[in-house]
């Protein structure tokens, strides 16, 4: 078992970036919390430790990895409707090259799209409405608002193509 | 810009997941390759917004106290009152070897009075009224008679047992002592323990405590 000292040490070391990574993924700071603890007791519970170069990739690994299953776990219904990823994403180098390109994506459709596709947009992603409640919310026609956000994904799609 | 068919009926689908069936959401989701990537983008988005949003600095303290508490639980109060329990039966044991060897040592110096120190015991609140002894047992604390006169401790416990005390020495009386009263044990044990004392011989017969 590790010693309380040396895990907390860790813990305020690696625990901002690590909760950080599991919101991201989960959506969800309870279950992200859950999630990274989870890795901190498997760590105190361990007997040995990985190196110090190698701790941030093995922390990091383990809270992506606890977050897949969690959301693995779920229904595909309860994945599609929070839009959580559906693959298995199991390359950690791939998932933190993408964590970069998340402002990006963000950044683009808040500074390249116009109104009012891009209120549009940014209610469904980042609010969360469905576009039954944003068409209510916009006074806008539910076809409408569902041929805007059609429109926003494409453009932004073809931007990010690689 | 024109729609793709198979994307507006990606979103259609996310509006009311749960009107489909999870073979139709996987087979919406990976018509193609548009579609499949329309997804990707559409998590892509939420995560990017999430990711600006959880930017904030984290109180790690208040996460490690969180932690602490959850998987590092304090002793519970069934062990303290363990480890309280087993002082108490130190505390008695020494309590006895000091009598002995304080009383033995009285007795090889001269006489010189000395003042009752009762004022230890009300402080530390642990001599209890009798009757509060008697009708309730929950919570008693051991009562510790340091350099007390037996004329004046005996009494009291006895009180509590609900007998008589009888000097049959005028003597015995003065015999001072640093006493740990537990009234949790019966009387036969405290007696039993009374009796290690030297010079010192008490019996119970009648429901009378007879001194020696």
């Amino acid at each position: 078992m590790i010693d309380k000292t040396i895990l907390q040490r860790l813990f305020c070391q690696h625990y901002s970036e690590m909760i950080h990574l599991a919101r991201t993924l989960l959506y969800d700071g309870e279950e992200a919390e859950d999630t990274v603890q989870d890795v901190f007791v498997r760590l105190m519970e361990a007997d040995m430790l990985p190196s110090e170069s190698k701790m941030r990739a093995y922390l990091m690994t383990a809270v992506h990895n606890g977050c897949v299953n969690r959301i693995r776990q779920k229904s595909v219904k309860e994945q599609a409707k929070n839009l959580y990823c559906t693959e298995t994403e199991t390359d950690m180098r791939y998932i933190e090259e993408r964590l970069e390109t998340l402002d990006a994506v963000c950044d683009y459709a808040d500074s390249q799209l116009a109104e009012p596709h891009r209120t549009i947009f940014r209610l469904r992603f980042k609010e969360g409405l469905m576009l039954k409640e944003i068409a209510l919310q916009l006074d806008m026609n539910l076809k409408t608002v569902f041929k805007y956000l059609s429109q926003s994904i494409q453009r932004v799609k073809e931007h990010f193509r690689p | 810009m024109e729609t793709n068919p198979n994307i507006n009926r990606l979103l259609e689908m996310l509006e009311t997941p749960e009107a489909y069936s999870e073979q139709e959401i996987r087979n919406i989701i990976n018509s193609d390759d548009e579609t499949r990537e329309a997804y990707r983008l559409m998590v892509a988005a939420k995560r990017g917004y999430i990711h600006r949003q959880t930017e904030q600095p984290t109180d790690i303290q208040a996460a490690w106290e969180r932690f602490e508490k959850r998987h590092y639980p304090k002793p519970s109060s069934r062990i303290w009152m363990k480890v309280a329990a087993s002082f108490i039966g130190i505390l008695f044991v020494s309590g006895i070897a000091f009598a002995a060897l304080r009383l033995v040592h009285q007795y090889q110096k001269p006489e010189v009075p000395q003042t009752e120190q009762t004022v230890s015991i009300s402080k530390t609140n642990n001599t209890i009224p009798a009757d509060t002894l008697a009708s309730d047992t929950t919570g008693i604390q051991p009562v510790i008679y340091d350099n007390i006169p037996l004329e004046k401790m005996l009494p009291e416990i006895a009180a509590y047992y609900g007998v008589e005390v009888t000097f049959l020495n005028e003597e015995t009386r003065q015999f001072r002592f640093h006493f740990v009263w537990n009234p949790r044990q019966d009387l036969e044990r405290v007696v039993n323990d009374l009796n290690h004392f030297e010079r010192l011989h008490v019996t119970l017969k009648n429901h009378q405590l007879i001194v020696e």
